[in-house]
């Protein structure tokens, strides 16, 4: 998985690529979203356009980035989930917790 | 007549992607459409996962028996590990309001979402033995011509 990051003012949209899968997927997801979180970043977008499937870590990762940006006072939210994880979020009831966009546009104004 | 191909890892993390990646190459060669040769792989992947973990605790030393068989009309694949198993009955419904947070315990259900079958079998002395079934959609019906039974 790959994971780039652009700012838009307060606003950081994470581009990810690639599957979020255990051992590195699920790991680099990690990395990206705590090294954003430890620089006092409190609005994230999750770009998951360019993810093509996720396992049970990679689900899990995704909650656990969730949660912890609640804990730093910041909010995540996904954008473009694609195909097989739009499909993984509905089956694991996820949509139901997470703010899901399909416009950039809009996601970036929504905070 | 059915074919059946065996293997024997260690109890690594990191082969799953092997597991995955040839799982979804004989699904496709045994004409499963990608979305359900990908639903087959990423159950696999959950059970070699579970092998791994929590049937072999992780001991490298310990091995997963893959096994894929095909016949003409479904791909069955058995995941056996060589630990003390686990309990299948002992996960929480990952779909409940209360559980939704949770960051683990979503693998079993994976499993039971992606395939037609999925049966536990805990063999005494030897380990977990985890069966996935996969049914191949009968090909679709040809549209009779007009005319064409004559």
């Amino acid at each position: 998985m790959k994971a780039s990051v652009r700012h838009h003012g307060k606003v950081t949209v994470v581009d990810l690529s690639g599957k979020i899968t255990i051992g590195d997927g699920d790991i680099k997801l990690r990395e990206a979203v705590n090294a954003l979180l430890d620089e006092g970043r409190k609005a994230v977008i999750l770009n998951l356009n360019g993810v093509s499937y996720m396992d049970s870590a990679g689900i899990g990762e995704l909650v656990a980035c969730y949660k912890r940006a609640a804990e730093k006072g910041a909010k995540l939210k996904l954008l473009n989930p694609g195909g097989k994880v739009q499909d993984l979020l509905i089956l694991t009831r996820l949509q139901e917790i997470f703010e899901i966009y399909r416009d950039e546009r809009e996601a970036l104004t929504s905070f | 007549m059915g074919q059946t191909v065996k293997l024997k890892l260690n109890s690594r993390i990191t082969y799953v992607d092997l597991v995955h990646q040839m799982t979804e190459d004989m699904a496709r060669r045994c004409r499963f459409p990608k979305p359900a040769a990908l639903d087959l792989a990423l159950a696999v992947r959950e059970a070699f996962i579970n092998a791994v973990k929590h049937g072999n605790g992780m001991d490298e030393a310990k091995q997963v028996e893959v096994e894929f068989e095909r016949n003409a009309s479904r791909f069955l694949v058995s995941i056996r590990d060589e630990g003390n198993g686990f309990d299948p009955t002992l996960t929480a419904d990952p779909r409940a309001a209360e559980n939704l947070e949770r960051t683990s315990g979503r693998g079993i259900f994976f499993m039971k979402s992606f395939v037609d079958e999925v049966s536990f079998q805990r063999r005494p002395g030897r380990g977990m033995e985890v069966l996935l079934v996969k049914n191949l959609a009968p090909p679709a019906k040809r549209t009779e011509e007009p005319g064409g039974d004559q």
